[in-house]
C-alpha cells in the first residue's frame, strides 16, 4: 500500500522508554510515571500510572497511543500522586498542552520529567486499534502536525526527525466554512451541536478544562441549560471554544473522544487561526507567562471597537 | 410462528407501517453517524452497523419534557405531558445486546414507582430484533450469557439466511399481530440455512464469582488500580443500553418553561454532590466502583439480573480505553 506510514521507529521508542522509566523509578528521581500500556483489544493501548520500576516493561508506544496524558497532571485528576517529580510520556502535541499548563501556573517544569516521543502519528478514532497507520487511518490532527519531535524534554528516545507529507484536513475544512455565508455556517454548527448528548467527554479529556467547578455544571443559578437540547448544547460548545481560545494547544482530544462525531477541533483550530492573525500567537514549546487574551498591549488590534 | 421475510418485503413492511401512521424507529445515518431514529421511508434504514447509541432511547429519550409551566400575573398554570399522546411505534433492526437490555430496564422503571413515560412507550412499541453476523473484539454478549442470536426482548426476531432475506420468528403477541396484519409479506420458511452467527471472542464471565467478590470487596485497593485512568465523563453510561440514570431540571424563565428529564451518569462528579457540599463519592475510583457494583451486584441483588448485555460500546468509545470486559474478567479471577 502506497500510503502506509512508517512506524518502525516505535519499537525502539518502546524499548528506550522502558529502560529510562526503569532507571528513573529505581533511582527514585521520580515518584510515578504516566505512560501507555497495551490493553486487551488487539493492538490497543491505554493510559497507565506506574510507581514500581518492575512494571516498566508494561510501557509501550505505538500508533494506538492516542491519549494526551497531560490531562492526568491537571488538578482535575486527584487520583494521580502529586508528590515528588512525575514522569510523563509526551508526544509533541501533548507537550504543547503541558507547556500551556505551565504558563497558566498549573504545573512547574521542575516537578516533571518529560519523556518526549518522536511521533509519526497515531490512529484516528474511526480506526480499529489493530489497524496499520496509513494516510486513511491516521488521526486528522497528525496530518498537519508541526511537532513531531518534542523540544525541551529531559529524555527523547530517538532524535531522528520524522516527516510525513499529508494534505491538511482542518485547513481545508476551515477554508470551506469560511467560504460560507454566516447563515450557512450557523446552520452547519447548529446541525453539529444538535447531536451533542452532554456526556462531557470533550471537557473531561481536555487538559485545559481544569476548573474545579465548570460554569456549565452550575445550577444556583443555572448559567447555561444543562439538558442536551439545541440551546444549551450550542451555549456549551461556544462557551468552551471561547474559553479555549489562545489556550488550546491542538491535541484534538475533544474531537477524538466525541461519541457523536462533532468536529470540535475545527472550532478550536479556527480560534487558533484568529489568534495567529490578530496577535501572531501560536501554542508551542515555549512557556509564556500570559496568553494573548490574558494581557493587553497598545499594539493590539483595536479595529473591533466601533 | 416461523416465516421467511425477503429484504424487499421488509422494506415494503416498513413503508407500509410509516404510511399507516406508525412511527418506525430504525438504525440510519444521522450526519454520517449511525443512530436509531424515526425513518421517513424504508430506503434510509442501515442494518449493517451497530448504532452508536443504544435502542433504549426509543423508550427513555436523551431528553424529554415532562411538564410545562406558564405564569400570568399571579396565576401559574402547570401542564403535564400526556403519555397517551405517545405514538404507536415499531422499533426495527435491534441487535440482541440492545433488545436484551429492554426487559432489564422494565424491571427498574416499573418497580416501586411506575415511570409512565417509559412504560407507555414500551407498551406501544413492537420490537423487531436482528441477529448479528459480525462482531469485533469489543463485543462480549456471550461473556454475560447472551448470544448474537438471542431473541430476548424481541417481539419478532430476524435471522439473516443464505441467499438473502431473513428467517423470522415471533415470540410475543405483539410480534404475531404484526405478522398477521401483513401476512402476504411473510412467506413460508424456505429452508435456507441461517448465516453463521457472530462469534465474540471474549471468554465467558463467571457472573456468580464476580458477584461474590463484589459482595465482599466494597473497600479494596484494586479499585484504585481499576479506575485510575477514568476521567469521569458520561460517555460509557450514555452509550450503554442498560444504564438508566436521569436528572430532572426546570429550564426556562420566570414566565414560562419546562420541566425536563435527561440522561445522567454516575461517573460525573456532580452526580452525588450533596447540597451541603459533601460528596460521598468524592474521587473517581469510588464512582467507577459504583458503575461496576451497579451492573454486576446491586442490580442482581434487587432484580436478579445483570445490568450489562455486552454490546461493547463503552469499550469502543471510552476516551481513555477502559475495558469493562477486561476488568470483569480480572475480577472473576480474584
Amino acid at each position: 500500500m502506497t500510503n502506509t506510514i512508517d512506524t518502525s521507529i516505535y519499537a525502539a521508542v518502546t524499548e528506550a522508554i522502558q529502560g529510562e522509566v526503569r532507571r528513573i523509578l529505581s533511582e527514585g528521581s521520580v515518584s510515578a510515571v504516566v505512560g501507555y500500556a497495551a490493553a486487551r483489544r488487539k493492538g490497543s493501548a491505554q493510559p497507565i500510572v506506574i510507581t514500581d520500576a518492575a512494571r516498566a516493561e508494561e510501557l509501550v508506544f505505538s500508533a494506538a497511543c492516542v491519549n494526551n496524558l497531560a490531562v492526568y497532571l491537571t488538578k482535575a485528576k486527584k487520583e494521580i500522586p502529586k508528590t515528588g517529580k512525575i514522569g510523563i510520556v509526551v508526544k509533541g502535541c501533548d507537550l504543547k498542552a503541558l507547556v500551556g499548563l505551565m504558563g497558566e501556573s498549573q504545573l512547574k517544569r521542575e516537578d516533571l520529567y518529560l519523556i518526549g516521543v518522536p511521533c509519526a502519528g497515531v490512529l484516528a478514532s474511526t480506526a480499529q486499534p489493530s489497524q496499520e497507520l496509513t494516510g486513511d487511518t491516521i488521526a486528522p490532527k497528525c496530518r498537519e502536525c508541526d511537532a513531531r519531535l518534542p523540544a525541551g524534554c529531559d529524555f527523547v528516545p530517538d532524535q531522528r526527525p520524522v516527516s510525513i507529507e499529508l494534505a491538511g484536513k482542518y485547513s481545508a475544512e476551515i477554508a470551506r466554512l469560511e467560504a460560507m455565508t454566516p447563515a450557512e455556517r450557523w446552520a452547519y454548527w447548529k446541525e453539529q451541536f444538535k447531536k451533542c448528548i452532554k456526556c462531557y467527554a470533550c471537557r473531561q479529556v481536555c487538559p485545559f478544562c481544569f476548573c474545579e467547578q465548570c460554569l456549565c455544571d452550575r445550577n444556583k443559578p443555572q448559567m447555561v441549560e444543562t439538558t442536551p437540547r439545541p440551546a444549551g448544547n450550542t451555549a456549551w460548545h461556544i462557551v468552551r471554544a471561547m474559553h479555549l481560545a489562545g489556550r488550546c494547544a491542538g491535541c484534538a482530544e475533544c474531537e477524538r473522544v466525541c461519541p457523536m462525531d462533532i468536529p470540535l477541533n475545527l472550532l478550536n483550530r479556527k480560534m487558533a487561526k484568529e489568534l495567529k492573525e490578530l496577535y501572531d500567537y501560536e501554542a508551542g514549546f515555549e512557556v509564556r507567562e500570559k496568553g494573548p487574551l490574558a494581557m493587553y498591549d497598545e499594539k493590539d488590534d483595536q479595529s473591533f471597537i466601533k | 410462528m416461523q416465516t421467511y421475510l425477503s429484504e424487499n418485503n421488509l422494506k415494503t413492511l416498513l413503508d407500509r407501517l410509516i404510511a399507516g401512521g406508525k412511527r418506525v424507529i430504525a438504525p440510519r445515518l444521522d450526519a454520517g453517524t449511525p443512530l436509531y431514529g424515526p425513518l421517513a421511508d424504508a430506503a434510509g434504514v442501515v442494518l449493517d452497523q451497530l448504532p452508536r447509541r443504544s435502542a433504549k432511547e426509543a423508550f427513555f429519550p436523551v431528553c424529554e419534557d415532562i411538564m410545562s409551566y406558564d405564569k400570568e400575573g399571579q396565576q401559574v398554570t402547570l401542564t403535564d405531558v400526556n403519555p397517551a399522546s405517545f405514538p404507536e411505534t415499531v422499533l426495527v433492526g435491534v441487535r440482541p445486546c440492545d433488545a436484551a437490555a429492554i426487559p432489564v430496564l422494565d424491571a427498574v422503571f416499573s418497580w416501586d414507582y411506575k415511570d409512565e413515560f417509559f412504560l407507555e412507550r414500551r407498551k406501544k412499541t413492537t420490537i423487531i430484533g436482528l441477529a448479528c453476523t459480525q462482531a469485533d473484539d469489543a463485543c462480549f454478549c456471550t461473556a454475560v450469557g447472551l448470544s448474537p442470536a438471542d431473541p430476548k426482548g424481541s417481539d419478532l426476531f430476524l435471522t439473516p439466511v443464505e441467499g438473502g432475506g431473513y428467517a423470522c420468528e415471533t415470540f410475543t403477541e405483539k410480534g404475531e399481530t404484526l405478522v398477521n396484519g401483513n401476512r402476504e409479506l411473510f412467506a413460508e420458511p424456505n429452508g435456507a440455512p441461517a448465516l453463521p452467527p457472530a462469534e465474540p471472542q471474549t471468554e465467558k464471565f463467571d457472573l456468580k464469582k464476580v458477584k461474590a467478590w463484589l459482595d465482599d470487596h466494597f473497600e479494596d485497593p484494586a479499585w484504585d488500580g481499576i479506575a485510575v485512568r477514568c476521567v469521569g465523563c458520561g460517555a460509557c453510561a450514555f452509550l450503554c443500553p442498560a444504564c438508566h440514570c436521569f436528572d430532572i431540571v426546570d429550564e426556562g424563565t420566570e414566565k414560562a418553561g419546562k420541566r425536563r428529564k435527561s440522561w445522567d451518569a454516575c461517573g460525573f462528579w456532580k452526580f452525588t454532590h450533596h447540597a451541603s457540599g459533601h460528596n460521598p463519592r468524592d474521587l473517581q475510583p469510588k464512582r467507577y466502583r459504583n458503575r461496576i457494583m451497579h451492573k454486576f451486584k446491586y442490580y442482581d441483588d434487587k432484580f436478579g439480573q445483570t445490568l450489562c448485555t455486552g454490546c461493547g460500546r463503552c469499550i469502543r468509545f471510552c476516551p481513555v480505553g477502559i475495558d469493562i470486559a477486561a476488568i470483569v474478567s480480572e475480577i472473576s479471577k480474584k
